[in-house]
This record gives structure tokens, sequence and C-alpha cells, in this order.
């Protein structure tokens, strides 16, 4: 995993950072208050209500007690949480292997061209979810135009069943996650410095070296930034799991989604949900603790 | 005080004019939540215009999602669409309000199957909107053996190639079906047999869907599945070599109700807004958008024959006497979904 | 070969948009009709104004914020920053049924609030500006510290010295940042049920359950008429801006 940029940047520039004074506590202000209204707020609520409860109608009952944690510490959850880390991994691998050379192509488009290109990557996506995956759907079933082409064209003799697997649930997921790969690479690689990387050839790097030990250090910003964005929202997500997958492995965002619902069991579903959000504010921490100690 | 002695007139001439006619005033509104896709929107409009009342809508897209926004105390609804079990469970919780029968005579159009239900005997809170049952639909070009029940289905030769519904009670109620166990009993000893059932059924689904399982069908990737009628309808409609089927061990019955939450501030336009969809002509419109099993005995005499026939939404007689509606079993839904999941992960 | 990819999905759907059959499955001949019954599909045209309306002013606060937020976490040592900061992270972790139902309850039994559009775009941004946030501060990395003292040792004051220097310097990530919010604030839907009342729905509201009975083909034709003028904004902004430099 690559390292948060959020919580890690405290390196050299500490020196030039500031106390910070009235002022900048007034600007400062926004963030903190919506942070608390809207982000910390609801977290405890969450968390209150995964201590408590419900009633027939999955109504909350203030009664607390720690049955929805004896609960969720079960190996069918913790496996069901596993697969879905599992999948945001190989998501953001690909995402990155796929996204860094379009973020690279556009990082070193003429000016006038970036923002334009950028926009060209954004705007598939502005439409409907579920119109795209079922845009997926009929590309990849049995039935669908990719078999057809490929039986059709004497690749195959028998047509390839490519919905419903493990397959189809990370192409729907890269598909739906690589923009937010290329734009964070994208920023990072447009501020560039064109002589660094002449400086590099120059001093007799091959293109392989000068990529591998100039351009990339400098990108990672962009690079960890673009896994953070990728790989975080990539865990809780489902609908295209779902979809995709055909729903005979379950990810967590799906089984909380569930509990929430049908399971009528929001005390439990907020128990999951808080467990899931425990490990995972936890493995940041700890990575940029170690990341602190070595610097 | 100018404003106001208008307004006393005004309101004088609308009570008098009530008194008359049911034309209604412009002030008056109607907040309607309902699935997305179940009134179709020409309906809705239709009403808009013949009352004068004016209707917003919002969607959403399963029964919980409802629940969970009513019972934060979010919206000010006048009228819902909820199922059978969660009308039964909103009664019990005293959420509803009960009707007054004297604004909605088309209630008598209503076939008696319909009336009078477990979840709400006299309907004293609500009015069946469309009903529907759970069925096998079969892709008889790729499955040549005759299924006729669950049993049939969930067959290891029949591995890799059957979609079903994305619900685990539904799912449950078909292994407690086989086992011959009433679809409501569940007790943690039925859950046990059931759960036997499933470890041997749920390895061998491809498919899990419950808003379009006629995709999977159609596409060819599964050849089999147990779907809602609507989508069989569909389905039977698109090509002949579809085949419906009710399964041997019986099945579920879903009765979608119309009715007021206890904190509807325009009840009245609510009552006269079901009174509205349950005359026939109205009630046909919607058969025609939904090919759904309509209780509205009147509207199905307005049908062609031909959607009549449509054994997806028309069950036999016999097939329906085999049939059960689902009671609300409340905190056991939590437990149901974890046998599911926990059978999905192994 | 990746913007092949990314465009497939979207060709298919413009082609649907043509076809006949009502089902998004096989073609059955070509067809404008889905394109005629859309322009007087009140709800649906209605729904997706609501849309974008919701995505502009999203797009905008979480922009304001993520930037604001990122410079001053960068420029300035504040206590509690390192907590402050895993705070940031989590509208990302948290499943959007968990974030749409405690904030419903947030809005309706602590602060009152009436649901509809200030809500959704409450909500909308909670998730939003991370995003912003995340890409700004790798921006921030690396830039060179000297910059904003070299400015100010010319006489800008420090509010002039970001301006004029700062936030040109930030610009590509916070248009990316922009475009991000956009998109996701776009197409939420779990977080947009709970959050929003009957005079603000959304397209994705109108366009889940829809489904069911076959996905409605005026919402491929929308898609299509969205893209394509988008695309024709681009290429039309893109000479203008080529113009202004020769």
């Amino acid at each position: 995993m690559a390292l948060p940029s959020a919580v890690s940047n405290t390196g050299g520039s500490d020196m030039h950072r500031r106390k910070p004074g009235l002022l900048a506590w007034l600007i400062l202000l926004p963030l903190v208050a919506w942070l608390l209204l809207f982000v910390v707020a609801p977290t405890v609520m969450l968390i209150v209500v995964s201590f408590a409860e419900r009633d027939a109608l999955g109504r909350i009952v203030y009664e607390f007690n720690l049955q929805n944690y004896a609960r969720a510490f079960d190996w069918v959850w913790l496996k069901v949480m596993l697969l879905s880390i599992w999948y945001a991994l190989l998501t953001t691998i690909l995402c990155m292997a796929l996204g860094y050379p379009v973020a690279y192509f556009i990082g070193r488009a003429p000016e006038r061209w970036r923002t334009t290109l950028l926009l060209l990557v954004m705007v598939p996506f502005w439409t409907s979810f579920l119109i795209r995956t079922y845009a997926w759907i009929t590309i990849l079933s049995k039935d669908g135009l990719l078999n057809a082409l490929l039986v059709g064209s004497g690749i195959l003799t028998e047509p390839l069943a490519l919905l419903y697997t493990p397959f189809a649930i990370v192409l729907g997921l890269v598909y739906n996650f690589l923009p937010f790969m290329i734009l964070p690479i994208y920023t990072s690689v447009e501020k560039l410095d064109n002589a660094l990387i002449e400086a590099a050839y120059d001093l007799g790097a091959g293109p392989v070296r000068a990529f591998s030990q100039v351009i990339i250090p400098l990108t990672r910003p962009g690079i960890a930034a673009g896994a953070m964005l990728v790989f975080i929202p990539s865990i809780a997500m489902f609908a295209i799991t779902t979809l995709m997958g055909g729903g005979s492995n379950p990810t967590i965002g799906e089984v909380i989604f569930k509990q929430f619902t049908s399971g009528r069991n929001q005390p439990f579903g907020a128990a999951l949900g808080t467990l899931l959000l425990v490990i995972f504010l936890l493995a940041l921490w700890l990575t940029n603790r170690q990341r602190e100690e070595r610097n | 005080m100018k404003t106001k002695t208008t307004k006393t007139i005004l309101s004088a001439a609308a009570a008098a004019a009530l008194a008359f006619t049911a034309t209604a005033q412009a002030a008056e509104k109607l907040n309607i939540y309902c699935w997305s896709e179940y009134i179709p929107q020409d309906v809705i409009d239709d009403f808009a215009k013949e009352t004068g009342i004016k209707v917003s809508v919002e969607n959403y897209a399963s029964n919980e999602e409802m629940l969970a926004k009513l019972g934060a105390g979010g919206g000010s609804f006048d009228i819902i669409q909820p199922s059978e079990y969660v009308v039964e469970a909103l009664v019990k919780e005293k959420l509803l309000r009960p009707l007054d029968k004297k604004a909605i005579p088309n209630l008598k159009n209503i076939g008696p199957k319909f009336l009078n239900m477990p979840f709400d005997p006299g309907n004293k809170y609500s009015v069946p909107f469309m009903a529907g049952t759970v069925g096998i639909v079969v892709n008889t070009e790729l499955v040549k053996e005759d299924i006729k029940s669950f049993s049939d289905v969930f067959k290891p030769a029949n591995k890799g190639k059957i979609v079903v519904l994305d619900d685990a009670r539904e799912i449950v109620s078909w292994a407690l079906l086989s086992k011959g166990i009433p679809v409501n009993d569940v007790s943690d000893k039925n859950l046990e047999k059931a759960k036997g059932v499933l470890s041997d059924w749920i390895p061998l689904i491809k498919v899990y869907d419950s808003d379009s399982p006629k995709t999977a069908l159609l596409n060819g990737d599964v050849a089999i599945g147990v779907v809602w009628c609507g989508e069989g309808a569909i389905l039977l409609n698109e090509n002949k070599k579809f085949r419906w089927v009710i399964p041997a061990e019986g099945t579920h019955l879903f009765i979608d109700s119309l009715a007021i939450p206890k904190t509807a501030k325009n009840f009245a336009n609510a009552e006269k807004f079901m009174n509205y969809i349950l005359q026939p002509e109205v009630s046909k419109k919607i058969s025609e958008a939904f090919p759904y099993l309509n209780p509205n005995k009147e509207a199905v005499k307005l049908l062609t024959e031909e959607q009549r026939n449509n054994p997806a939404s028309f069950p036999s007689k016999k097939d329906l006497g085999k049939m059960e509606t689902f009671k609300d079993i409340g905190e056991r839904g939590s437990v149901i979904e974890e046998i599911v999941t926990s059978l999905k992960v192994e | 070969m990746v913007f092949a990819f990314l465009y497939l999905p979207i060709a298919l759907l413009v082609v649907f948009s043509f076809n006949s059959s009502k089902l998004n499955i096989r073609w059955e001949g070509f067809s404008t009709k889905w394109y005629e019954a859309l322009l007087t599909n009140k709800v649906l045209i209605t729904a997706f104004e609501n849309s974008l309306l919701v995505a502009l002013f999203t797009t905008l606060l979480s922009t304001l914020l993520g930037t604001i937020g990122a410079w001053m976490l960068h420029r300035y040592r504040f206590p509690y920053q390192r907590a402050l900061a895993l705070l940031i992270f989590i509208p990302m972790v948290m499943p959007e049924v968990l974030m749409g139902v405690s904030l419903l309850v947030l809005f309706v039994q602590f602060l009152n609030l009436p649901l509809g559009f200030t809500t959704l775009v409450i909500s909308h941004t909670t998730f939003c500006f991370p995003f912003v946030l995340v890409g700004v501060q790798a921006r921030l990395q690396g830039l060179d510290p000297f910059l904003e003292e070299a400015a100010m040792d010319l006489g800008a004051t420090p509010l002039k010295a970001f301006w004029k220097v700062i936030l040109p310097y930030l610009m590509p990530a916070i248009v990316s940042g922009a475009l991000m919010s956009f998109t996701l604030s776009l197409d939420e839907y779990i977080v947009s049920v709970f959050t929003t009342g009957a005079q603000s729905q959304t397209l994705p509201l109108k366009v889940y359950g829809m489904a069911k009975v076959g996905l409605n083909p005026q919402l491929n034709a929308l898609s299509a008429i969205f893209i394509a003028a988008t695309v024709v904004v681009a290429i039309i902004s893109h000479t203008l801006a080529r113009r202004k430099t020769p």
C-alpha cells in the first residue's frame, strides 16, 4: 500500500511550518466545523448505535451491551472483509498500471490540451452508473458482443463465461475507479521539471532508468493519493460487485447494507461498520507512525 | 386584515364547493412515497389534472429503505406503498392511520381473494395495489428436463445455470417449503433444517439479482430463474422458449398495498388518490405498464385475452390456493441474512 | 487504448439510444422515439436538472473546503493536526448506507433541517471534499517552501502570495478535485435516498428500481445528449483558448 499523503506530509518542510495565528484559526474554522458536525457527529452516533438494541421494526432501542460485537467477531464477516480488501487491492494495482501512462501522457501534453483531455477522461462517468454497468453486462454476457466477436472471428469455438466471475467484478471496479487514479497522478506529472528529466538523460540514464529513478519518485505523492482515492472507496463499494459478479461473493458493503435494510438490524450493521472504520484507521495510523520513525 | 377576510370567504366557498362536488382547491397537496417505476407517471399526471391537487413523488427501491426513512422521522408522506408483511409490522407499531372507507367506494372493485387478508383484517389500514408471486422460469431450449418444483431446480445437474432473487428471506422460504414447513414458521429448529437444504442449493446458484433477473436469462448466461412474476411475464412476452412454472411445493404471494402513515397531513387527498387508482380504467393502465397480478377484478375484465392468459401474471385458481403471504418476522430477518451470507462465503 | 476502454460502454449506450426495442439487449432497428419521448418526460428532465444543480453546488463547496483545508494543514501546525487529518478519511471509508442514515438522523432529530436541497448538498459535500483535499495535498508535497517567502519578500501579503503564487501552482489539482466531486455527486444514490426530500429528487433516485421493468431507453438518450453537449462545449472552449494564445 502506498503511504497516505494526508497524514504523512511532515517531512523536511517542517521548519517552514508556522504556529497558527488567530487569522489562520479563523480560516481553518469552516473545515473544523464541517468535520465536527457532519463527520464526527455521525460517526459518534454510529458508534453509539453499534452498542444498542433494536425493536421488531428495526428502530433503535437504547439499551447498551456488547452483543453486536460478540456477533461481529465471526469468521464469516472477517472472510467477507478480507475478500473486499483483496478486490480493492487488485483494483488499485490495475488502476495504477492502466492509469499511470494516461496521466503521464496528459501531464506532458501541450498545456492547452490538458484540461480538455482531463475532461474527456471524466465525461463517461457523467452517465448513470446503472446504465454503464448494464452496458458492460451486454458486452460481457454469453450472447454478448465480446463473445460474438471472439467466436465469430474463429478465435474461440465456445463462448467464454466472462460475466458473473471475479474477473467481471474487478473489471467493473477498475472501470469505475480509473479516473480517481488518473487525476491525482496527473497533477504530480504536470509539475515535473523537464530539466530534471533531461539531466537524467545527460548523465547517461536510459529511458527505463530515467523513468524508474527520476520520474516515479518525483510523482510518488500523486501515486499515493491516487491509491488512497481508489483503494479506500472500493472496499465498501458493492453495487458493481453484485451486478457484475452475480452476488455469490458478497462484499462488506453489501453485507452491511443488507443487515441495515432487509435484516432490519441497524445496530449490528453499525457494529460491522465501526469495525471496518477501526481496522482502517488503525492501519492508517500505524503506517504513518512507522514512516515517521524512519524519518 | 383584508387578506384574512378574503381567506375566510375563500375557505367558506371552498367548503361549499366541496359539499357538492369533489373539486379541489389550488393549494391542495399530496406527497407520495412509492416504489420507483410502479405507478405510471401518466396516472399521477391525470390524477393531478383531474383533481387540481399538486402531487409530489418520492421514490424508494425497497421496503426497508422506506422503513428506515420513516423510522428516522424523515419526510412528510401522505401515502406509502408497503408490501404485506410491512403493513403488518406498521399496524402492529401503530404507525398507520385508519382509512375512511366511505371515501374509497371503489374498494368494491378488488377481488374478495385479496381483501380481509391476515396482515390487515377488514382492510382497516391498507388497500391492495398489485399482487404477485414468485415462480420458476425455464429456458426450454437449454433445459430439457421437466421442471416442476424447487427441488427440480436445485439439482447438481443445473449447477451454474441458475439465477435467483437476491433476497435472503425468499431463498430461505423456498428451502422451508421443500421440507414442507410453512414459510412463516422461522423458529431456530426450522431455520437449521433450511440451512441444511441451502448448503446444497447455494453452491449451485450462479447469479443473485432482485432488480432484473431477466437480464441474465435473456443473455443466455443462465437457463433457469426463480424470479418475480412480473419478470416472468416480460420474458414470456419476449420469447416463446421461456416457460413459467408455479413450484409444486407452493410459493410466496406478495401484495403491495397503499397505506397512509399516521403523520400524514393530507390524508383526505391520499384517500382520494386510493379511490382514483381503484377505478377499473386506471388500474388497467397500471397493469399494462407492469404485468403483475392485478387484484382489481373489474380492471382484469378490461384486459385483452392475451394479457389475461399470461400464466406469470395470472396464475390458476388451484395454484393461487397453494400460495402464502409473508408475515412480519421482525428481528429474525437479521439471522436469515446471516445464514445466507455464511453459506455464500463458504 | 485506455480511452477506448473508457468509451466502450458509452459507445454502446449511444447505439442503444437509437434502438427501437425497449430492452437494452438486442438491436431491433433504428428509431429516434426515445429522444422524442425524452423531450416530453418532465419527471426525468427535472430530476436531471436537480442532479446538475446539486452537483454544481457540491463541487463549489468541496473545492473550497478541500483546497483551503489542504493549504492550512500544510502551512501551519495546528494542535491535534494528526487527528484532524485522520478524520478526513472517515467519509471515504464509511459505507454509504451508514453515512446516509446517520446524516438523516442528524438532520431530522438534532439539527431540525427539512430534508431537501440543502441537506443533499451538505451530505454530498461531506463525502466529496476529502477527494479534493487529498489531491491538493499531494500537489503541495514538494512545493518549494521558499516560493511563498520569496513572494512575501517582494512585498506581497500572505493573502496576496496565496492568491498570486500558490493558487496558480495548485490549479491542476483543484481542477482535478472539482471534476472528481462533480462526478461523485452526480451519480450518488444511497446517501441521497436518505437525505433528500420530494422537491429535490435527483436522477439516480429515478433510475434505481427502473431495472425491474427494463432501464428506460430514454436514459440512454439523455446520457447521449449530455455527453455530446459536454464534448462540444469542451471543444469550443478549447479552440477559443487556442485562439487567445497563438
